[in-house]
């Protein structure tokens, strides 16, 4: 019973955000997504990062150990990926970035933060950091047909770990108000992010059933695979290995939408998966916590 | 040196965060005003309050007896308010809410928050609360002309603040995971506030400045001292005080220039208010904060 009571203090507030937004564009309110990004993505999330690595100091060599297992955790699914859409003869760059990119920010984040506390947060935004530099550079690439790091300059993301990166090795605490500031804005981050989700869901619509059931199913079960065979390679241990496994096997991002659409790869069959694979993360995310915990 | 650097410090993350926004609506970017509202009115503001009240900093005695206080103030500032319109011989309906309904939310959560921790926020709160319940429906009686008492239980304010006295009465914490879903969409409450509030006031105009300046002068006189006779008479000490005294003598409060737009009642004249009285308050903030926090 009490599992039950720590499972839904985890799981609960995340659907129960999402399914805020999922309302508001079903009952046909008008949703600025742009506006939102922006401001999760510009200012709550850089925030949030500074915020956190200013009061959770991870050692050096553990944030090396999470991003290392994460690398290879792209690395591997991208080529697992690639050979499973050349067997089925589909096209790369509509479905490619989605199989490789996992829901690391919306989800992921808050997951990690209830079930783990502010440690497991910080772990799990080192993941996330490098997710949005693979996203930005490969996962724009793939889906555009050439690389650019304009992009990546200008993700406000990343100059926040650079920053949160350089406060670390100096040992700078940084002063009450510039805290209290970021920790205040980096609030926004997750029922922002999460609302947002919920509309999208709301708005998407399921292309083709099977095949996004098993493209679903390959995110989410050879990604869990994946972030567990990596984690045992690197005999990777308590907070560290759940957060690996656990960002490894989130449904697909909602970033892999707004590329396609940017580049018209096939949206619709992106917005199929991301609602699938979001729809089965309700019972795997449960699941998953379960043998994590 | 340290009480101005005290100072310094619980007032800069104000500036900063209100200032994303005045920056944001200069440049001229888009801002849906109304989607950020209904988010915040909604869902996050409900929320904050929740998990504030159920985190039992504050007992339901002091709960009350800061809304109590409170509701004096309002009802002083109003029959003042009144008196002094009457006398320069303003209108009423247009301006008597934008001289009595002070900024408690964008502006007075987070500095009481800032200032006087988790029990300032929870205190800031109870009257915050009291002040946007008078804000719905008496503020919206004098703009409109007529009563509609129905206003107030469309907001879900006054549902939340049930569902969270029991808890407090009772004395038992809700289930993690509604504490938790409270406290992340409370969250965005506050920096969301704060950003539309600079975002406003980049937007707004101010027509005609000797009548808001006099005006917003008002708004910040009459609230202070109001706030201090009313914490001596009723014997305030310590964070009550404190809180009392910031949040009587808030700036006028965003909300009374939606309504005045609303029912098109010198919606420019309420504007000149809301952005005259803002901008000074950001100069004598500083003063109120040495006020309440060195304790004279």
């Amino acid at each position: 019973m009490a599992i039950f009571a720590e499972l839904a203090a985890i799981v609960l507030p995340v659907f129960f955000c999402a399914g805020i937004g999922l309302f508001w564009t079903r009952t046909g309110h008008k949703f600025d997504s742009d506006l939102v990004t922006t401001l999760v993505f510009k200012i709550a999330v850089p925030c949030l990062i500074i915020a956190t690595f200013s009061k959770i100091k991870l050692e050096f060599s553990v944030i090396a150990e999470i991003a290392l297992a994460a690398t290879v955790i792209y690395l591997v699914t991208a080529l697992i990926a690639a050979i499973v859409l050349r067997l089925f003869r589909l096209p790369f760059p509509a479905y490619l970035p989605s199989m490789i990119f996992p829901l690391v920010g919306s989800m992921g984040l808050p997951v990690s933060l209830f079930a783990f506390g502010e440690k497991g947060l910080a772990l799990a935004l080192v993941f996330f950091t490098l997710g949005a530099v693979g996203t930005f550079t490969v996962g724009a690439a793939i889906a555009s047909g050439r690389l650019s790091l304009g992009k990546l300059v200008r993700e406000p993301a990343l100059w926040a770990a650079a920053i949160a990166m350089v406060l670390m090795w100096l040992d700078i605490s940084l002063p009450k108000w510039i805290y209290d500031s970021t920790k205040l804005l980096g609030g926004m981050a997750f029922p922002l992010q999460l609302i947002a989700l919920g509309c999208s869901l709301g708005r998407f619509q399921i292309s083709s059933l099977p095949r996004g059931i098993g493209l679903g199913l390959f995110r989410l079960g050879v990604g869990f695979l994946i972030g567990w065979g990596v984690a045992e390679y690197f005999a990777l241990e308590g907070i560290v290995r759940a957060i690996v496994i656990l960002q490894s096997s989130m449904p697909v991002a909602v970033s892999n939408y707004l590329f396609a659409v940017i580049y018209k790869r096939e949206p619709e069959e992106v917005a199929s998966m991301v609602l699938i694979s979001t729809g089965m993360s309700v019972v795997t995310l449960p699941l998953l916590l379960l043998y994590l915990l | 040196m340290s009480l101005v650097f005290q100072i310094a410090s619980i007032i800069a993350p104000l500036f900063v965060i209100a200032g994303i926004g005045y920056v944001w609506g200069r440049l001229g970017k888009p801002f849906d005003t109304t989607l950020v509202g209904m988010l915040t009115l909604n869902f996050g503001v409900p929320a904050l309050i929740f998990s504030t009240l159920t985190n039992l900093e504050v007992s339901p005695g002091e709960f009350g007896e800061i809304t109590g206080i409170f509701g004096i103030f309002l009802f002083a500032n109003l029959v003042i308010g009144a008196l002094l319109l009457k006398i320069f011989n303003l209108e009423i309906g247009a301006f008597l809410p934008a001289l009595s309904f002070p900024n408690n939310g964008n502006m007075g959560l987070p500095l009481c928050l800032f200032a006087f921790g988790d029990v300032g926020l929870a205190l800031g709160i109870s009257v915050f609360v009291l002040m946007s319940t008078a804000n719905v429906t008496i503020g919206f009686a004098f703009a409109s002309g007529k009563w509609s008492l129905a206003s107030m239980f469309k907001t879900p304010f006054l549902w939340i603040i049930a569902a969270a006295l029991i808890f407090m009465v009772t004395e038992t914490t809700p289930p993690r995971w509604v504490a938790n879903t409270a406290e992340i969409i409370g969250g965005m409450s506050i920096p969301l506030m704060l950003v539309a509030l600079g975002v406003s006031l980049s937007r707004l105009e101010v027509s005609d400045f000797q009548q808001s300046f006099w005006l917003a002068l008002a708004r910040l006189g009459i609230g202070f001292g109001l706030g201090i006779f009313l914490a001596i008479i009723f014997e305030l000490e310590g964070v009550a005080r404190g809180v009392l005294i910031l949040q009587c003598a808030m700036p006028t409060a965003v909300m009374n220039y939606l309504l005045a737009a609303r029912f098109d009642r010198q919606a420019s004249g309420v504007a000149g208010i809301v952005v005259v009285s803002t901008f000074m308050s950001l100069a004598t903030l500083p003063f109120l904060m040495l006020f309440v926090l060195s304790g004279w």
